[in-house]
Formats: C-alpha cells, structure tokens, sequence
C-alpha cells in the first residue's frame, strides 16, 4: 500500500477507534458543570426574581419571545410556581449528577435540559459567562465526557472485576430511567410542548433512541458487529464534537482578540483602565486603583491581552509555546473573576480552556487529588469497602487514577497528546 | 481582558428584527446531532459486558473486538457513513459559527438567511469581548414615581438611582448576583435597541422591552417602599444619566465630566402592577 492511503486509513482508525481525550473532555464536563452548579446555588435566593413565572420578565413576556424565536425551555410549559420550583431544584440535581459523571450520556442531555431552560425563559438576564456555557452544553451532549474521573468509569470497573470473579451484574437503574425520560418526552411531544426549534428536541430524542439502540444490540444480536459499529458512530461523534468545542474556543478568542485590535483604546494602551471604572464591573474599587496606577503597566497589560487572544489559535501547532500561553489565559481569567466581579464567566471561560490542556498535567493532577482523598479518608472506613483490586493485581486505585483501560466502552483510549 | 460587556448585551439581540419567527425546518443539514449519534448511553457500559459475558457471542481468535477492524465489510460502510455524515455536519457547523461570528462580510451577506436559519436559537454567539473598545461610559438608569395617595391626592417622588444601588451591592461583593449586574443594564440596553430616539419601539420586541423595564421599575420602587404605607404607585418615569469614565490621570487625556440625560415619557401603570406583584 502506498503512503498516503495508509496515513489516511490510520486518521480513520484513530478517530473511529477510540474516543479521544478523555481526560480533557472529562475536565470540561466536570467545568461547565460546577460552573453552572455554583452559579445555580448562587442565585437560589434570587431565583425568582431572575427566572419565576412572577419576575419582572414575566412568564407572559418570556412566551411571547420566545413564540417569535423558538428557543427551547421546558418552563414554559407551565406558569404554576411548582413546576418553577422543580425545575430550578431539577436543574441543580442535574448539574451535580454530570458533575460526578453518573449515567454521564444521559445526564448530559438533562443539564443542557437545565441549561437552555433557565437561559432561554430569561435571555436578558445572561452574559458572555451563560453563552459560553450555552452553547457548550449542547455540544457536551455529543461527547463520551464520562471515561475518566466519573462514577460511571467506577462503575464500569467494578462490572469488570465482578465479572473476572464470575459474578454475573445486572443493571436495572438504567433501563429505568430510560423508561421514565422517555415518558417524559413522550407526553412533552404530544402535549406540542417541543414544537418550537426542531433540533433540540430531535437531539433528545436521538440520545434515547441512541441508548436503546445500544442496549438492543448488546442483548439481542447474535454477533457482536452492531455493537462494535455502534461503539465507532459514538467515536466518530464524540470526536466530532471535540474538534468543534476546540474550534469553538479559538473562535471565542479570536473573535475577541481580532475585534479588539480595530479598536482606538486597545491600539492607546488604555482600554484596561476602562472596564475597572464601571460602576458594574468594579467589586473593589481600590484594587482596580491600583492596578492601574502605572500607565506603562496597563498599556503592557493591554498589548499583552490582545497579542493573546489573536495569537492563541496558531499556538496550538506547538505544544510548548501553547502551554505557555494557555496557563497565561487561565490566570488572566482568574484575575477577571475578581477584579472585575464576573467569577460564573471566569469559571466557563477556564473550563473550556480546560480542553487544551496537555494529558500528563491532568493525569499528574488527577493522582494528586487521589493521594489527597486517600489521605482523607478514615482508616476505619476504608475496611467495608470490597476490595477492590485491578487484574494485574496492582493496588485499587480511585478513579482518579484509572487509566484509560477504564473506559466504559472502547477498552483502549490510547492518552493523545495534546 | 474577556470580561463580557458588550457582547453579552448583544446575546439575542442581533435575533431582533431580521430574524424570522417560526423556523421552518430545514430538511438538510443536520449538526452533529444526527441520526445515529446518540447511542453510548450512560447506561448501557456494564450491560454490554454483562452480555457479554452470559453469552459470549465472539470468537475465540485473537482479532481486536473494538474498532473498525473488527467490523465486517457491510457494518464497515455504515461506519464509513457515519464518519461522512459527522464529518461534514463539523465542518458545515463550524463554517456557519464562523460566519455568525465573523464581521459582516461577501459570504455573510449573501447567506445572511441560511446562517441565521443554522445558527438560531441556540447557537447565537457574541464575543466581542469588550471590543472594538471597552464601554467608556457609566450609564445610571433612574426612575422616579407618581404616587396616589388615599385621601386622593398625589405627589411625586424623587429619582431613585438604581444602577447606584446595583453599584453599591456589587462593592465588596466576591460573586456579584445576575440581578445586580445585569438585570438593569441589560433591560435599559435592550429598551434602547428596540426604540427609536424619539422613544418610539420598533416591533413586538419595542413592547416587550417597554413592560419590562416597567416591571423592574415597579419591583425596585416596591422594595424602596417608595408608595409609603398606604399610597400607591399611578405612574412611572424613567431617565438615564450618562457620564464620561474619567481617563486615567497619567492620560493627560480629558473628557467633558458633563453628565447627559434621557428622559422618557411617564409610564402608566396597569391594575395589577400598581398593587404591587413583582419580583
């Protein structure tokens, strides 16, 4: 065979075989769902005014925008405060739940429920911070985000010891809540409450079929072919999605650098002083006192931003010089948080960072965490716990070290290098 | 500096006029969603080896049992399928995010309505980040009340500025609530994108900005108490006051620290809100 074709039909196998970057993918599912976890929890005293049938957007307003632009929000498919009350509560449950990586596929599809629900019945109420983590919960949908550091990988390597002991397992939570979710959209869809926008609804109902699917081909057929092709499709799609959630975030900055650079004050090396003296972006005023205090400082500060932002997509060709510049981003999006009073879009903004993080940093920092909890944990209370033990006999570790051989499904996710 | 201002005040914005209303679906392009995605279910991963090991349906040679090398060439084009379809669904998503995102442009414009068709409701995006300029302004949104008193007489309250109030709650606040930071700004935003400079609104969107800016007029003055004990709130007023940032002193750059008005017209209040129901 020659060249060229064997380089393609190993791009092929590398994209259809496995499911890349689990462990990033795994950072931004965990991100954008503490993100919107702490952002949930913050606002509960104020939940009504942002998104109840009685806040100053009313449930009235919110329909009437929402009949002239179709987004998707199950809020308003009734005005009682009860359903209020449920959804916001359920949308907190949702988050912790993708958060810890259970049922992960299904999950991500009830947080991006959450997401577009409190999102689109208030659309003025979000910012740059709610964007982010609007469109990148759709997109997260598409991902196998739960093969690393979830208890969905726990799970799976539990099934695996127990059957390497020739106990049999037997999951009846899932179908369950299978059952139940397609309930729901089925008595939504026939109610015509998703009669707006066509896609999102299509998606849910795609992620349902997809799951009995799934199971279908795991139980009845009698080759294991239609499982494997089923595995490469959420390969194929998982890595689809993952180039457009990077591509998305080089969008984001490159939008912001390239914009930046047309304009007057970005070019005088004074637009940082600007922000910091806005009455709504100014938490601590004597802070942003002094850091402005040096012109040369902020026209530095300023400079470097936007040679940053504009300059961040073309990084990614070199390892070294992206890592730079990426844990550059992050710290100037912690100083964001505080100095300018925005730490919900600060928090987005890092977890889709997150992506671009090299593997052995997450893996050494993963095994970090691990020794910490390890350190934590009562003697005592270790002992009730089965032991548990890898096949080759190594110490269990928790989830935080699994390796890629703890993937639920493909059974070998080679670490990209990122 | 990703600090968002501008940009977020756009979001749902540009959907105003030119957006159209009921989408007709298209029948074509489909992002990523497509058919075949959803499967690997949080569910199913252990079911998989539970079958698996009931009845071992695979062979015992040492071929791989993941990956397309382990498919048959029918299951192989239906692989092969799926990349396609993905693959292209990536590439049109990501061709149509750039020009939602891009400035205006040849191909924008052409498309201007098969992008908005793609990219609306849920993939609207702006991140204009504080960009081309930061805002340089301080824009204080004011309100004052026509108060009905029992004994049937009315008075007129003073201006209550309530982006001052906004400002003081978010002084010293580590994690400033949406609805100090930009419940307000962003309702006066939305009012003056959806009016004319005479104050007249342009659409449905005109109305809807109207009540809402009303309604957190009439919620804001409820928790001053601005009605006292027995009065009641009969009309409202809204101005903006407008001031200059102060360039930075080693600038030697200087604005006028002149403040401008706009000063809309009173509002009435309806029945229900004049009693107070807000918020």
């Amino acid at each position: 065979m020659n060249r060229p074709s064997m380089a393609v039909s190993r791009a092929i196998a590398r994209v259809a075989d496995s499911a890349l970057a689990p462990y990033q993918t795994a950072v931004l599912r965990i991100g954008f769902g503490l993100t919107w976890l702490l952002f949930l929890l913050r606002e509960y005293p104020h939940r009504q005014e942002l998104y109840g049938p009685d806040s100053p957007w009313s449930w009235d307003l919110a329909a009437q925008l929402v009949g002239s632009n179709d987004a998707f929000t199950v809020l308003l498919w009734s005005d009682s405060q009860v359903w209020f009350e449920a959804v916001y509560a359920l949308a907190v449950l949702f988050s912790l739940l993708l958060l810890l990586g259970w049922r992960t596929r299904t999950m991500a599809a009830l947080f991006m429920v959450g997401v577009l629900t409190l999102q689109n019945r208030s659309v003025f109420m979000g910012d740059g911070g709610d964007n982010v983590l609007h469109i990148m919960a759709v997109y997260l949908v598409f991902t196998r985000c739960g093969q690393v550091w979830s208890l969905d990988a726990r799970r799976a390597r539990r099934a695996e010891q127990a059957r390497a002991r020739g106990e049999r397992t037997r999951d009846r939570v899932g179908p369950a809540l299978w059952a139940v979710l397609g309930l729901v959209l089925l008595l939504g869809s026939l109610a015509g409450r998703t009669d707006g926008d066509w896609f999102i609804p299509a998606l849910l109902w795609a992620v349902w079929l997809g799951q009995a699917v799934w199971w279908l081909a795991g139980r009845l057929a009698r080759t294991d072919q239609p499982r494997i092709l089923l595995d490469v499709v959420a390969n194929v799609v998982h890595n689809g999605a993952l180039l457009v959630i990077m591509a998305e975030a080089c969008l984001i900055y490159a939008t912001a650098g390239w914009y930046k650079v047309q304009g007057s004050r970005w070019q005088d090396g004074t637009a940082v002083h600007y922000p910091l003296h806005l009455e709504y972006f100014s938490p601590w005023p004597s802070l942003a006192e002094l850091l402005t205090a040096s012109g040369t400082l902020v026209m530095l500060v300023t400079y470097v931003t936007v040679v940053v932002q504009v300059a961040f997509p073309f990084t990614l060709f070199n390892r070294r010089v992206k890592n730079v510049l990426l844990s550059f981003m992050i710290l100037e999006h912690a100083v964001i948080a505080v100095v300018l009073g925005l730490p919900f879009f600060s928090l987005a903004m890092i977890a889709a960072d997150a992506v671009f993080l090299p593997t052995s940093f997450l893996r050494r920092t993963g095994r970090l965490a691990a020794r910490a909890r390890e350190r934590l944990r009562p003697r005592g209370e270790a002992a009730p716990v089965p032991p548990r033990r890898r096949p080759d006999g190594a110490p269990a570790g928790p989830p935080a070290v699994a390796p890629a051989e703890a993937a639920p499904v493909t059974g070998r996710v080679p670490g990209p290098r990122t | 500096m990703d600090a968002q201002d501008k940009g977020s005040d756009a979001r749902h914005g540009p959907a105003e006029p030119g957006v159209p209303g009921p989408r007709a679906p298209l029948p074509g392009p489909v992002p990523p969603a497509d058919g075949p995605s959803g499967p690997e279910p949080a569910t199913p991963p252990e079911d998989e080896r539970a079958a698996g090991a009931e009845e071992p349906p695979r062979d015992p040679s040492d071929e791989p049992r993941t990956g397309v090398a382990a498919l048959s060439l029918r299951y192989r084009i239906g692989a092969a399928l799926a990349l396609a379809v993905v693959a292209v669904a990536v590439c049109v998503h990501l061709g149509m995010t750039f020009l939602h995102v891009a400035p205006p442009n040849t191909v924008s414009k052409k498309h201007s309505e098969t992008i908005a068709d793609w990219i609306y409701p849920e993939f609207e995006q702006n991140w204009k980040l504080f960009a081309p300029n930061p805002l340089q302004q301080n824009v204080s949104v004011q309100v004052r009340a026509e108060i009905r008193t029992p004994d049937g007489g009315s008075r007129t309250t003073g201006w209550y500025d309530l982006s001052a109030q906004d400002g003081r709650d978010i002084d010293g606040n580590p994690a400033p609530s949406h609805t100090q930071q930009n419940e307000l700004r962003r309702a006066w935003d939305f009012y003056l994108s959806t009016h004319d400079d005479d104050n007249r609104p342009v659409g449905l969107r005109g109305a809807l900005s109207e009540s809402y800016l009303r309604r957190i007029m009439v919620m804001r003055l409820d928790r001053a108490d601005a009605a006292g004990r027995d009065g009641e709130v009969a009309r409202v007023q809204v101005r903006s006051r407008t001031t200059q940032v102060p360039p930075p002193s080693w600038s030697g750059e200087k604005v006028s620290d002149k403040a401008v008005y706009r000063v809309l017209p009173w509002w009435l209040l309806p029945e229900d809100e004049a009693r107070g129901g807000i918020g």
